[in-house]
């Protein structure tokens, strides 16, 4: 059973994409959950609903691609500015003239643009364990990287069997690999996600939200254009005056600490360092991250 | 000693009138705090001052008639409209645009008018008990007070002290009934001490011209409460709900009509920011950091089961004794829990010692307010009265308590040993809400006792202190999660905590576990001591006198008398030699001299010469004369005059042991002394032996928490 029942669910139209989108609560301001890579849908903020909208105004929506939302295959409705052009279409079937704008991982990217370019809408930003196109040296993600490259030959994930994978198989990034292994590589891709131990339940519901879409989706969000390069990151940072605030595992295996702490620099956040987190400390650090938005959010006031 | 001394103070003339002000800190952002004059000084802001003036920058002023400000006599010069010229001109004189200003009682008058007529210099106004007109519910004394002014009643008690005539010929009688009646919070003795001394600086005469002039000219009521309604600035008002002075329904009022936020103080009087200091600090600062937006800082969050085990250990900076004794737990701490990590907040000479070990000091530990110096500060020749010391210090330990308590709340330590560190104990039993982490309260004494010389008086006050402690510690049993008695339960003193009050010996073998004691370092084994004295450069048949007065400055006295002693006893032991140890306060060179006669400043790992020596002469700490026990040494020790832990406890415990030679400072001559010296170096002894373990049994009762 879910802890909070939306007060509304409903869909918006945008250039041909079906999305959903779901209201909670009452209050002031107004939260807007951004979706993320299409790899999960809007569930992932299942733990921060409940207790965001005792206090605010909450809403989610899925992006194209899983949840609530169709499930293009072409890349088009998958670009960054697409992404934001849903954004301001759930605010206004929502008639939000403004929120607070909370985005993971990929998402950070449209929060920033939707800052940077309309700033009437934004009262505020955060940023959680962003994965954006700034420097953060080399990982054993980026060791392995190869998203084009040919199918690899790799073992099945050890994570259904609660170990670990080797970091070599980083190489089931990889376009083929979706295409052909796409359980595996869900499985493969949120134990390095949730690399915290005693994960399972969170790794289970991601694999679980995984599969309800494909590998092929997977790939049309690939496309040109659905991650913005460092300039244009960098650009959006210069404009961005909304007050912010960024929160990173230190040691997030997706998108390492040094890109949270850049980017915190960039557009002058605060910044909050989960030590012993991974990638997706919503869900492994609820109450942290809970008391963390309040905090944030409550100073806006 | 006061907890934070100002950067700047000085002087505005108003016509003639000087006004003191001070100046704290260098933030940003101004505080200024107004007390309500003239019954009270600036003083009355000390537990506020050194927190806010960590953050912010705080302007303080003496309201004419009282502190360092003049003092005119009509009523003329004390209306609010001089009072409200005085405060601008403050402003003015430290350079300061605007300002948030904080107020008390009826000086929020004065801040409201302030607010409206120079809305620039205002900021913000946090009013703390707030006396202003016609709001809310009047206090029915107040109205029958004003009723009968001009009346003289002969024998007037209480309330009707509050005449013209009953301030002006009965000042003292008036303040004293004031502030008890103001103080409704028990064990509040030494908020009424400090209230009443701070309103005699002033005299009945100014007081009861300040009461004329406070009601000329009245605003009418409902130009009063469009100038709160439309004051345009945030306000926080904070109001005990027991307040005889401004009724709650006064503060609820005000807070209506300004918009203002409300912090209601349940079960406190009207002298909230004396007596509840902790919780009205918190709630300045919550308030102000809010109007300066957010700190751009970065923060460090550890998941649980990330965090290595960590230990806050705050250590008494009072005497040398508490440092050696907590290294020493922590050492063994260290083999029971190998990855344990242990942060100190200490200050000087606890730091002394915990540099020369390695130990992590806390950074913040350079914000504390030197106890030390507090207890030097009241120690006049060979005579401390310590419990008096420790009352006064109530600023001191409010300005670390409020450094520690924020230290735990960033630090996320498992678990806080406070070695006498009074402030966390009774502030976490004040405040409990307040408690992070496990504790473990540790002590080598329990119960406060009178001096003889203190009188009933004396006698009332620490049997008060007691029964406030044991009513902590029955209503918060968590907030002590361990209680560790340095010693044994034979060492606790057979006395009572006061009338009416349980025994010490039993409460404590109730309340504790026992360490025993614990020495700092292992005495050395009596086939060692001839090899070791060789080591140190004693010579053969030479009897070494070794003369120390630990870490502070209290013991120049005693050093010069027993110096006086030297020639006299070295005429009849031929074989003595007297090494001096002045310590970190003393100068050596400032003490008298003799051929033969050795001062040292400092002697590294004392403890060794102190167990091979031939004779002590000490004060009356504890630290000191069991090491000497330990190491079964000769010793005379001098308690200093209305020390009752010297005189009482640690006495009791020594003779329990058989151990040392106990000698008035007072009575004691050279002459005497120099006999003592010639009976007692050598001599054997036949004390009861001390434990060895006392170290190991701590850390295992502390690790069962870990």
């Amino acid at each position: 059973m879910r802890a909070a029942r939306p007060i509304v669910q409903g869909q918006v139209h945008q250039d041909g994409v079906t999305l959903g989108y779901e209201l909670f609560g009452a209050g002031e301001p107004t939260i807007l959950l951004l979706p993320t890579w299409t790899v999960i849908h809007s569930r992932f903020w299942k733990l921060q609903v409940p207790y965001l909208a005792r206090h605010y105004r909450v809403i989610t929506y899925d992006g194209p691609g899983n949840g609530l939302s169709d499930r293009p295959l072409a890349a088009a409705p998958y670009h960054h500015s697409a992404q934001v052009a849903y954004a301001r279409a759930v605010l206004d079937a929502t008639d939000t003239s403004r929120a607070v704008v909370v985005g993971l991982s990929m998402a950070a990217n449209w929060a920033l643009e939707l800052a940077a370019t309309h700033p009437d809408r934004v009262a505020g930003l955060v940023a959680i364990c962003p994965s954006v196109a700034l420097p953060a040296g080399r990982t054993a993600r980026s060791d392995h990287f190869g998203p084009l490259d040919p199918l690899p030959e790799l073992s099945p994930s050890a994570v259904p069997a609660g170990r670990r994978d080797p970091a070599a198989h980083w190489a089931k990034y990889n376009l083929e690999y979706w295409r052909k292994h796409h359980e595996d590589f869900l499985w493969f891709f949120f134990g390095q996600a949730f690399n915290e131990p005693h994960s399972t339940k969170p790794i289970e519901d991601a694999v679980g939200w995984g599969l309800e879409t494909s590998g092929e989706v997977l790939v049309a969000h690939h496309g040109p254009g659905s991650y913005p390069d460092e300039a244009t990151v960098r650009h959006w940072c210069e404009q961005v005056s909304a007050p912010a605030l960024v929160m990173h595992g230190d040691i997030d295996q997706v998108s390492p600490l040094a890109r949270g702490r850049l980017l915190a620099e960039l557009v002058g956040a605060q910044l909050v360092v989960l030590e012993g987190s991974g990638h997706v400390p919503l869900a492994r650090d609820p109450v942290r991250v809970n008391r963390a938005l309040r905090e944030f959010v409550d100073r806006l006031m | 000693m006061r907890a934070l001394h100002p950067d700047q103070s000085g002087y505005v003339d108003r016509d003639g009138v000087p006004i003191y002000f001070e100046v704290f800190g260098a933030g940003e952002l101004t505080l200024l705090l107004v007390p309500p004059s003239p019954i009270t000084h600036s003083r009355i802001w000390k537990a506020l001052i050194p927190y806010l003036a960590r953050q912010y920058r705080v302007v303080t002023l003496d309201g004419r008639g009282n502190g360092g400000s003049g003092r005119p006599t009509e009523t003329a010069a004390h209306t609010r409209a001089q009072n409200e010229r005085d405060i601008v001109a403050v402003l003015d004189a430290t350079g300061t645009a605007a300002a948030v200003v904080i107020a008390h009682c009826h000086a929020n008058w004065w801040a409201v008018d302030i607010a409206a007529e120079h809305p620039d210099r205002v900021l913000a106004l946090v009013a703390i008990e707030p006396g202003v007109p016609y709001l809310g519910l009047p206090q029915p004394h107040w109205v029958e007070a004003a009723r009968r002014w001009d009346e003289v009643i002969e024998d007037a008690t209480g309330w009707e002290l509050c005449t013209r005539h009953g301030i002006v010929n009965e000042h003292r009688k008036w303040v004293e009934f004031f502030f008890g009646a103001q103080l409704v919070e028990p064990h509040s003795t030494k908020q009424h001490e400090d209230a009443v001394s701070w309103a005699l600086e002033s005299t009945g005469e100014i007081l009861a011209a300040g009461e004329e002039a406070a009601d000329l000219d009245p605003p009418a009521r409902e130009d009063f409460e469009r100038r709160c309604r439309e004051l345009g600035v945030p306000v926080l008002v904070v109001h005990g709900d027991r307040d005889v002075c401004q009724h709650i329904e006064r503060g609820r009022a005000f807070a209506e009509l300004t918009g203002g936020d409300l912090v209601v103080i349940e079960g406190a009087g009207h002298l909230t920011i004396a007596r509840e200091p902790v919780r009205v600090n918190r709630a300045i600062r919550a308030f102000v950091d809010r109007l300066k937006g957010p700190d751009v800082k970065t923060q460090h969050w550890t998941r649980g089961l990330s965090r290595p085990k960590r230990v806050l250990y705050v250590s008494s900076p009072i005497g040398l004794g508490h440092a050696r004794r907590d290294v020493a737990i922590v050492k063994e701490l260290r083999k029971l829990e190998p990855d344990l990590q242990v942060d100190w907040l200490a200050q000087d000479p606890v730091t002394r010692v915990l540099k020369a070990e390695g130990e992590t000091i806390h950074p913040a530990s350079r914000w504390l307010a030197s106890e030390s110096a507090h207890i030097a500060s009241e120690a006049a020749g060979h005579d401390l009265h310590c419990f008096q010391a420790l009352r006064n210090m109530d600023e001191i330990l409010v300005a670390n308590f409020m450094i520690f308590q924020e230290v735990v709340e960033e630090g996320l330590y498992d678990l806080v040993i406070s070695d006498e560190a009074w402030d966390i104990d009774h502030f976490w039993h004040e405040n409990p809400e307040l408690k992070r982490g496990s504790h473990v309260w540790m002590t080598d004494f329990v119960g406060y006792l009178p001096m003889p010389d203190g009188g009933e008086r004396e006698a009332f006050l620490t049997s008060d202190y007691n029964a406030e402690m044991i009513e902590h510690v029955a209503r918060f049993p968590r907030i002590r999660d361990r209680a560790v008695f340095v010693g044994n339960a034979d060492d606790v003193i057979p006395e009572s905590f006061g009338p009416g009050l349980p025994k010490i010996r039993e409460w404590t073998e109730d309340h504790f576990g026992f360490s025993g004691y614990i020495t700092g370092f292992t005495p050395p084994d009596p086939r060692d001591i001839e090899g070791m004295r060789e080591e140190l450069g004693f010579a053969p048949g030479e009897k070494v006198v070794v003369v120390t007065v630990g870490g502070s400055g209290v013991g120049r006295a005693l050093l010069e008398k027993v110096i006086a002693a030297y020639p006299l006893a070295k005429a009849k032991l031929p074989e003595l030699r007297m090494l001096v140890v002045a310590g970190p306060r003393i100068v050596p060179e400032s003490l008298p001299s003799h051929d033969g006669l050795e001062v040292h400043g400092y002697i590294d790992r004392l403890y060794r010469h102190l167990s091979v020596c031939d004779l002590a002469v000490v004060q009356g700490g504890l630290t000191t004369t069991m090491e000497l026990t330990a190491a079964r040494r000769p010793f005379l020790y001098f308690p200093l005059r209305n020390h009752f832990e010297q005189n009482f406890h640690v006495r009791y415990r020594l003779d329990r042991y058989g151990a040392g030679r106990c000698l008035d400072f007072a009575g004691t001559g050279p002459d005497e002394i120099a006999d003592a010296i010639v009976a007692g170096a050598g001599r054997e002894v036949s004390y009861l032996p001390v434990e060895t373990d006392g170290a190991l049994r701590a850390a295992e009762l502390v690790a069962e928490l870990l």
